[in-house]
């Protein structure tokens, strides 16, 4: 894979779109699209040949500084998000944030992603420069590549080449993407011998170390296996998202309910987390679903974690320890 | 077959008239009603937002007085409210209540899509009937809007304090009482006479204050402490920017319309938001202010549910256009919990700084406000 990077970037900077040698320093902060979407715009900048930083992985500092800039309303990884764009400010030229309303079909985001990029820029007073792909599928194509045209004229490159690394970034995207889901690919727990706990959420939070407090590697630490909603194909969450087959709901709605339920029917799933940040808006939605679904349905023991920046990792242990004890 | 529909402000007043004049049964939940609320709660999630919860206790009022069908709107797009009615059909079913809901789709609202989903309510009727309704309903919204405009001008000049309230209670009586297009718009004729008669300070130069925010809140007095109506007694000229005929101008008229026009809040809020939509009322609220920021206002009241997400964003630019307009601006977060008291401190307190605000910058008043709704 990473040789078709390069191959890919060496055909750009052949058409000799990139001489100068001091080339605008992207950022890449750590946060919200990014657990999803990385090498999708990582490879998009590198292939058009500029650097690329990512800021480091959530620490207390970082958070700290997330808090600082964001109203108190504010949902936990939003602010851990400007924690990061915060952190990248005097490393970089320009920080990327893209602008997602739809993913996909009938997939909406969260409105907060929808207004990120100018979130981020009044939050920091203007002190950033910021690079914004707008991504409308269910919409309107046409914006992405007005978005991209627009990239093209700041960063001075051409625009056709824009596109092509685009491409070929979504190539790579989709690419890995299969490779992960063929590697974890799950359709049963099998393993009698090991316990097996699901462990759903935003991406954000639950592969976040710093926001999950490591919940992923305790529990497999423990010698229990661990499901995401990443071992499970696409068409499989949104077969068992219930009640939105077929119809327009947030995407990380399909992905949760559409884990939750299949999980579910699992005899040897042991249990479901669902670690959910303070007062997020969307998890009210879906976790309510889920609840009234296992009650009525399910048998599958549930633990909702929430945490928000004062959660403490000891308590949190202490939760996760008697769900676990319980579960047997 | 008989149905319920959620209030939002003055709403039920063109509801009343859309279902009276095709000949819809129906009941209606009481307005501003304490218990609504509570029912609501108790069998809503907890983060879900203000909205949500009084109307899903509407519904529950309504099903118990022997409503099987539930009149609601629906849509696509980032904001739950579209998400709502798949949630609540939820709940009731399991506290054993067994409904239909009709939802009309507002992201894509048209004469024709009105008339197909409302089908299974006018199953005999005519469609000239059921388009005459519509108009009607229509023409009510902004006749009650005007009313409510005129309430807000009066109030804060009236000699005698208390009228334009009294006027305005005992509208609602009578406007719940009377049965039909023609009666209705009587009252609401006659509530306007009323007031124009009342005897006001035309000398008085009450401060002008804006509401902006989250569009269900905004309206429904229940969910804002009545804040329109308290001001008002204090004095202060008030401006709701929502109200249900602006509303219907966007998104129904000049939608159905042949000529696109622009939305102007929207294009207003696109000084500090680079995008269409950033869900619910949002963009517009970001406008709004902006508008109101040009237009010589002495302050803004931004009003918006706990957890809502498009005003959380709208929020983050009120850092600036404070700033770049001179304008305060204060935001107040609704729940089930907002103690009165607590509240009506804080607007106290605002209040206080725009006249100190004003009284060391006298010239700007002279200007008119340009604000039309
Ligand atoms: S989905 Fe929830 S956690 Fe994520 S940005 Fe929206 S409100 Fe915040
Ligand atoms: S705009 Fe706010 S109050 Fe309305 S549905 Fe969305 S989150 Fe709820």
């Amino acid at each position: 894979m990473l040789t078709s990077v390069a191959t890919a970037s060496k055909v750009v900077y052949n058409k000799g779109c990139c001489i100068s040698e001091n080339l605008p320093v992207i950022g890449l902060p750590k946060g919200l699209f990014y657990y999803e979407h990385s090498i999708l715009w990582e490879s998009f900048f590198k292939i058009l040949g500029f650097p690329v930083i990512t800021s480091e992985d959530t620490n207390k500092e970082i958070l700290d500084n997330g808090i600082i800039h964001c109203s108190n309303e504010t949902c936990l990884p939003v602010k851990v998000f400007h924690g990061h764009v915060y952190s990248l400010k005097d490393k970089t030229d320009y920080i990327f944030i893209p602008r997602y309303t739809s993913i996909d079909k009938n997939e909406y985001t969260c409105p907060k992603f929808c207004g990120l990029p100018d979130m981020a820029l009044l939050n920091l007073k203007n002190k950033i420069k910021v690079l914004e792909v707008k991504l409308h599928i269910d919409k309107d194509t046409g914006l992405t590549f007005e978005s991209l045209k627009e990239i093209a004229r700041i960063l001075g490159v051409n625009y056709q080449d824009t596109i092509e690394a685009f491409q070929t970034a979504i190539e790579l995207f989709h690419e890995k993407k299969q490779e992960i889901s063929r590697v974890n690919c799950y359709n049963q727990v099998r393993d009698l011998k090991k316990r097996a706990v699901s462990v759903l959420g935003h991406p954000y939070v639950i592969y976040d170390s710093y926001l999950s407090m490591k919940l992923i590697k305790k529990l497999k630490e423990k010698d229990i296996d661990v499901y995401t909603p990443l071992n499970l194909d696409h068409k499989t969450k949104r077969h068992n998202a219930y009640p939105y087959q077929g119809k327009a709901f947030w995407e990380v709605g399909f992905e949760n309910l559409g884990s939750a339920f299949t999980y579910a029917q699992d005899k040897n799933m042991n249990g479901i987390i669902y670690l959910s940040p303070f007062a997020c808006g969307v998890d009210a939605f879906i976790i309510e679903f889920i609840e009234r679904q296992f009650k009525d349905r399910y048998k599958v023991p549930f633990l909702k974690l929430t945490i928000d920046e004062h959660t403490g990792e000891a308590g949190f242990d202490t939760r996760v320890e008697a769900f676990l004890d319980m579960i047997g | 077959m008989k149905i319920t529909f959620p209030h939002a402000g003055n709403m039920y007043v063109p509801i009343k008239v859309l279902l009276e004049t095709i000949g819809i049964c129906y009941v209606m939940p009481p307005l501003c009603n304490k218990r609504t609320l509570e029912y609501g709660s108790t069998h809503s999630p907890e983060f879900i937002c203000l909205p949500f919860k009084i109307i899903l206790g509407d519904f529950i009022h309504g099903i118990q007085n022997g409503a099987d069908t539930v009149l609601f709107c629906g849509g696509l797009g980032q904001c739950r409210l579209g998400y709502y009615g798949d949630l609540q059909t939820e709940i009731l079913k399991s506290v054993g209540h067994n409904v239909k809901f009709i939802c009309i789709d507002l992201t894509f609202m048209t004469v024709k899509e009105i008339v197909e989903k409302i089908k299974p309510l006018t199953e005999g009727k005519s469609l000239g009937k059921i388009i005459k309704a519509i108009a009607c309903a229509i023409w009510t919204v902004f006749r009650v809007d005007k009313l409510y405009r005129l309430a807000s001008y009066t109030r804060c000049r009236e000699v005698v304090k208390g009228y334009t309230d009294n006027t305005m209670k005992e509208f609602h009586t009578r406007v719940q009482n009377a049965k039909g297009y023609k009666a209705i718009i009587k009252e609401i004729n006659r509530a306007m006479r009323t007031l124009k008669t009342l005897k006001i300070d035309k000398k008085a130069k009450p401060l002008k204050v804006a509401i902006v925010g989250e569009f269900y809140v905004a309206l429904e007095p229940s969910a804002n402490l009545d804040v329109e109506k308290k001001l008002g007694n204090m004095g202060v000229e008030v401006h709701n920017t929502l109200s249900v005929s602006h509303w219907i101008m966007e998104h129904f008229i000049k939608r159905n319309l042949p000529v696109k026009s622009k939305n102007t809040p929207h294009e207003a809020g696109k000084e500090y938001m680079r995008t269409d939509d950033i869900g619910g009322h949002g963009l517009e609220t970001v406008g709004n202010a902006v508008l109101c920021g040009r237009s010589g206002y002495d302050g803004i009241i931004h009003l918006y549910p706990f957890t809502c997400m498009p005003e959380i964003i709208a929020q983050c630019t009120f850092n600036e256009i404070q700033n770049k307009y001179g304008i305060p601006i204060i935001t107040l977060i609704l729940d089930e919990m907002s103690g009165e008291a607590g509240y009506m401190t804080r607007v106290e307190a605002f209040i206080d700084i725009l006249e100190r605000k004003r009284e060391t910058s006298k010239p700007v008043m002279d200007k008119k406000c340009g604000m039309n709704v």
